[in-house]
Formats: C-alpha cells, sequence, structure tokens
C-alpha cells in the first residue's frame, strides 16, 4: 500500500518574500518551522495559507531552491489557490505539508547524455536538480537543459540556467512566438539538435511542463526506445496517498504490475514512461 | 482528566474520534501525522470482494466550501487486503474498523463472511452510501427495507460490531435509521456524502468525469448535523456523527446533537494531522466546561424554544 515518505510532516512556515517573475508568476520564498535536510528535486508539499484566504485544500508545488533554511516555490498565478499564495503579506502564516513524492533519479552513467525539457511553468524542478547533478560530480557537458514556453515572459526566471550554463551546461531556450531563443516548442529544438550533430542519438529524457508536451515526450520515448522520466502534475486532494483523487495510469506490463493506476502523489510524481502512460 | 472512553455496542473506544472510510488510507501509513494511539478507531477505505479500479480523472474537484469526488470505490479486493493491509494494521494501538461494500445483498455477506474470523478487525462498518457506484443510483442508500436485507445479512455471518453508513440522499434518513437498528445494527453513521456536481459554464465541461458525485467538507456539516440528530432522535443504537466535522468544536456540536462518537473526513486532506489534534484538545476542552465524562454531553440538545432564551 502507497504511504506518505517517511520524512513527510505537516510544518508552520512563513512567507519571506514574494518575487515576481515572468508574466504571471512568483518566487515564494517561505522559512518553515525547521531548517529540512538538502531534497530531491521535484518532490513537492503542499501549500496554503493559515488565515483563512487559502482555499481548504492546499495546493501541491515542486521545490524550486533550497537557501538559507528556506523552500523556494516557482508558482504560475491561476486560480484561487495560486493567488492567495502569491498575494499573501511577507510574514503569512503558511501549512507546508512535505517533502512529498519521489523527485527526479539521479543524473548517473558515465557516459549517458541527459536532456532535461521543461515548459512553463514545468521549469520549476530542474535547476536544483542540474545543480544538485554538478555537486555529485557529473560532468556538466552531459547535461542539457531545453526550456520552452509560450512566450518570453513564461519562461519565467532565466538567472539561475544562465548561470548554469556558464558552469558547463547547455542551456537552451524555445518559445512558440519566437520571441527568445528557438522559434517552436522543445520538442522541435531537440529534434533540430539532432540534426545537426549537436547532441548523441542515445539520451535520456526527463520532462516536467504541460499535458501536451509530456504526451509528446512519451511518444518520442516510444518511438525512439529512449529512456524518459515525466514528473507529473495532477489534482490533488491530500498529496500524502489517501484520497485517491490523482490517478495516473499505469503500463500493464510496467514495472508498477498490473493495478490500473498508480497515485501520483506517493508513487510519483516522477514516473519512468515504462510504468506508467498518458494514453 | 476527563474520562473520554465511549461504547459503540460493544466495541470500547478510548475516545470518541474516529477517522472517515476514504479519508486516511488505512490509517497506519499516515503514523506520522496522526498516531493510531490518538485516535478511538481506524475506519478503513470501502473494501469490495472483487477488485474495483475506481472511476476515471477527474476525481475530485473543489468548491466553495467543500470538495466534490468520484472516486468509485478503488480498491484492490478483499484478498489483497487480506494479505497486505491486514497485517500492517496488526497490533494497532487503536480500533480497526473494516468498511466493506458490495453491488447485492449476496456481495456484503459474503465479505462480512470472508473477513468475520479476523481479528485485526474490532468492527464493520457498512457502506450503504456509497454515490459513486451505480450511477449514483444508491441502491442499498435509499430503501429501507433494501438497507436492513443488507445488514441482516452481514449480521448474521458476524458477531463483530456492525455499522450502518447511511446517505444524506434519502427523504426521510430517520426511516433508514429505524430499518438498520431493526436488522441488528449496532450503530449508525450519519452521514456519507450528499450528491453534488460542478460544472465550468464556458467550456461545458463538468468538473468530475462522472458528472456527478459527492460532496463533503465545511458546506455539508448542517445537513449532517441535522441527519445525525434525526438519527439519534429516532432509534436507541449510538449514532457515528460524519460530516465536514474539522475542530474540536464540532466534535463537540455533534455529541450534544445526539452522537456517541464522530468521524473526521475531508478536513484530514487538507490536515493529516487533524485527527491526532482534535482528539487531543478534547480533554480541556471539556474540563473547562466543567464535564467529567465525554459520555455526559451526549444528546444534551435542549428544546430549540427554550433554547432561544438562553
Amino acid at each position: 500500500m502507497p504511504a506518505p515518505p517517511s520524512d513527510a510532516r505537516l510544518l508552520h512556515a512563513r512567507l519571506v518574500h514574494v518575487r515576481p517573475t515572468g508574466d504571471d508568476g512568483v518566487v515564494l520564498r517561505v522559512r518553515p518551522e525547521r531548517e529540512l535536510p538538502p531534497l530531491r528535486a521535484s518532490r513537492f508539499f503542499m501549500l496554503k495559507r493559515l488565515d483563512g484566504t487559502s482555499p481548504m485544500i492546499p495546493r501541491p508545488f515542486s521545490i524550486y531552491r533550497q537557501v538559507d533554511g528556506c523552500l523556494e516555490f516557482l508558482i504560475k498565478v491561476m486560480g484561487r489557490g495560486t493567488r492567495a499564495l502569491a498575494e499573501a503579506p511577507e510574514g503569512a502564516e503558511l501549512s507546508v505539508v512535505g517533502p512529498l513524492g519521489n523527485g527526479w533519479p539521479d543524473l548517473d552513467g558515465e557516459s549517458a547524455s541527459w536532456v532535461l525539457l521543461g515548459g512553463g511553468v514545468g521549469a520549476a524542478p530542474f535547476p536544483m536538480l542540474i545543480e544538485a547533478s554538478l555537486a555529485r560530480g557529473v560532468a556538466p557537458g552531459r547535461i542539457h537543459y531545453l526550456l520552452g514556453a509560450a512566450t518570453k515572459g513564461l519562461l519565467y526566471d532565466l538567472d539561475w540556467p544562465r548561470d548554469l550554463a556558464e558552469r558547463g551546461v547547455r542551456f537552451l531556450t524555445a518559445t512558440d512566438d519566437g520571441s527568445e531563443g528557438f522559434h517552436g516548442n522543445v520538442l522541435g529544438l531537440l529534434e533540430r539538435l539532432w540534426d545537426e550533430g549537436e547532441l548523441p542519438r542515445e539520451v535520456r529524457l526527463l520532462a516536467c511542463g504541460p499535458d501536451p508536451m509530456l504526451h509528446a515526450v512519451e511518444r518520442l520515448a516510444r518511438e525512439r526506445d529512449l529512456e524518459a522520466w515525466l514528473s507529473l502534475e495532477t489534482l490533488m486532494g491530500c498529496g500524502v496517498g489517501i484520497c485517491n483523487g490523482c490517478p495516473v495510469p499505469t503500463r500493464p506490463d510496467g514495472p508498477l504490475g498490473a493495478w490500473g493506476n498508480a497515485k501520483c502523489c506517493v508513487e510519483g510524481p516522477v514516473f519512468s514512461t515504462r510504468e506508467v502512460t498518458l494514453g | 482528566m476527563v474520562d473520554l472512553a465511549v461504547s459503540l455496542g460493544s466495541l470500547r473506544l478510548r475516545n470518541p474520534i474516529l477517522t472517515a472510510s476514504g479519508t486516511f488510507g488505512h490509517g497506519l501509513e499516515m503514523r506520522a501525522f496522526t498516531p493510531a494511539s490518538k485516535v478511538g478507531a481506524l475506519v478503513s477505505k470501502t473494501v469490495t470482494l472483487e477488485p474495483r479500479a475506481g472511476n476515471p480523472a477527474p476525481r475530485i474537484s473543489e468548491t466553495e466550501a467543500g470538495f466534490l469526488n468520484s472516486i468509485g470505490l478503488e480498491n484492490r479486493g478483499v484478498e489483497h487486503y487480506i494479505a497486505h493491509t491486514l497485517p500492517e494494521v496488526a497490533g494497532a494501538d487503536t480500533r480497526i474498523v473494516t468498511n466493506i461494500g458490495g453491488e447485492s445483498v449476496a456481495d456484503y455477506a459474503r465479505i462480512a463472511e470472508v473477513l468475520a474470523d479476523r481479528e485485526e478487525i474490532d468492527a464493520f462498518e457498512v457502506n450503504l452510501s456509497c454515490p459513486n457506484v451505480h450511477g449514483g443510483k444508491l441502491p442499498f442508500g435509499t430503501v429501507p427495507r433494501v438497507a436492513a436485507e443488507v445488514i441482516e445479512a452481514v449480521r448474521a455471518v458476524t458477531s463483530k460490531p456492525v455499522f450502518a453508513k447511511l446517505s444524506p440522499n434519502v427523504t426521510r434518513i430517520a426511516d433508514m435509521a429505524v430499518a438498520v437498528e431493526g436488522a441488528g445494527a449496532d450503530a449508525i453513521t450519519a452521514v456519507n456524502t450528499l450528491l453534488g456536481m460542478a460544472v465550468d459554464w464556458k467550456s461545458g465541461r463538468p468538473a468530475l468525469a462522472t458528472v456527478q458525485g459527492g460532496y463533503s467538507g465545511p458546506g455539508i456539516r448542517p445537513v449532517a448535523l441535522r441527519c445525525a440528530w434525526e438519527c439519534a432522535r429516532n432509534v436507541s443504537i449510538p449514532v457515528i456523527g460524519c460530516g465536514g466535522i474539522s475542530s474540536v468544536e464540532h466534535v463537540l456540536e455533534f455529541l450534544v446533537a445526539g452522537c456517541t462518537a464522530v468521524q473526521i473526513g475531508t478536513a484530514s486532506f487538507a490536515d493529516p494531522t487533524l485527527p491526532g489534534r482534535i482528539a487531543g484538545e478534547l480533554d480541556g476542552e471539556l474540563a473547562r466546561a466543567g464535564i467529567e465524562r465525554v459520555g455526559d454531553l451526549i444528546g444534551t440538545i435542549r428544546d430549540g424554544r427554550e433554547a432561544q432564551r438562553g
């Protein structure tokens, strides 16, 4: 029976500050009641304000960065839950449940090239992964981070990935309207890199972004027989495995077994394309 | 030190706080948030004879004052429950209530029979009222005679306490309560979710894949309280209140209205420490009111006209 991670707790936290980023995003910095050890990128927390302005059900957000005992979250303001957080005053009291979920796999493999595909606010779980990988000694030249969005303002915080690029990680952007980087989407950019011989044919893919992008990544991985991991977002009622509201269809022949659904919150949010299918 | 113990039939609980079925897993996996030892009982998610894949996504949706769900009783069936869940809950420092569901009277009888001798289980709660199967037709939840048949069938195969979980989606819940009492239920859980739905008028899309689902959370508390009160004054078996409870004050309101115990449901999604925390606050709250035994509060609701005069 999938259970919440053993390190998950309900913590009280204070909002330190809210920094606007891009067209509709914020980076929320919160200080939990106690400092957390370094977390695996793409784990997440359920967040809500405790002053009654947030909806009852907290919202899931990937950890973006850990800094000075604080947690940062990159949030696209979309509805009631995200708006309440983005508009919270400094010092606001928050409930923070986490850390939850499994997180990205380690970028291991001596000769493997890793292609990280981010779409819009799906950028959130990547810089911390790259940072941690470099610290573990992964060669920067083996990491290729492609970040796409509809337009430049939806690529959000570009400073951190550009810093990583200066340390040897390949960082490229793509926008549907051509306002920044490659004119097109990240899959198109990936194809171009392959066509130009800029990337080995054998790569491992990590992807986080909107559903159509993840569908395309899953298809690509199957067609090219590539290993791929998707960090999924679903509606979540609890984040800890008790509401059953976040089913992800499993592959009948996959390693998760014959059961038709995985729980995104406690079995994910990162799944291999051998485990689940977006259909 | 207030005496918090209550009895549901022959089942003695350390306090009147239970988790609601389908809102706390099997309970033990949540120990980092609410240790089993804090609550009176842990109620399992509904177990059925055969595995059920459940409904497609979206299965949940939040509304202004509550939560819609249409999970569809996803569970891996009773064999899996016996092989994997019961060993995990064995020896738990609380009472274990197994919630059972079925699609026919025979189904209910069979699953109760299969589980009847399992000593890990302290009581059964019979789910007569899931709105998310049978296309929301609630066959066992709305006809007193049929509900009674189900309870009789379960009663016949087990000596463990049997709770009947009722639906609020009926004209007269008292008729249901009287029927299940007559059929041998040891307690009544009132209530399951209200049928509800939500739709986005611009896209025309319903919020749930099954269109309608079960509505729970703060918005249903007045309805649940009324249902529990109506049950309590029409039967002599204990009533377990359920619906929108998220604070110790809410618990005490249900007790005053006639409930012997309560279940914490949707509120656990937002704060899984809540069942344990509410249980921990009961003692102080009752002590401050000068109440020595929680039982002394049960059913002390006054006449409405008298209450207005203070």
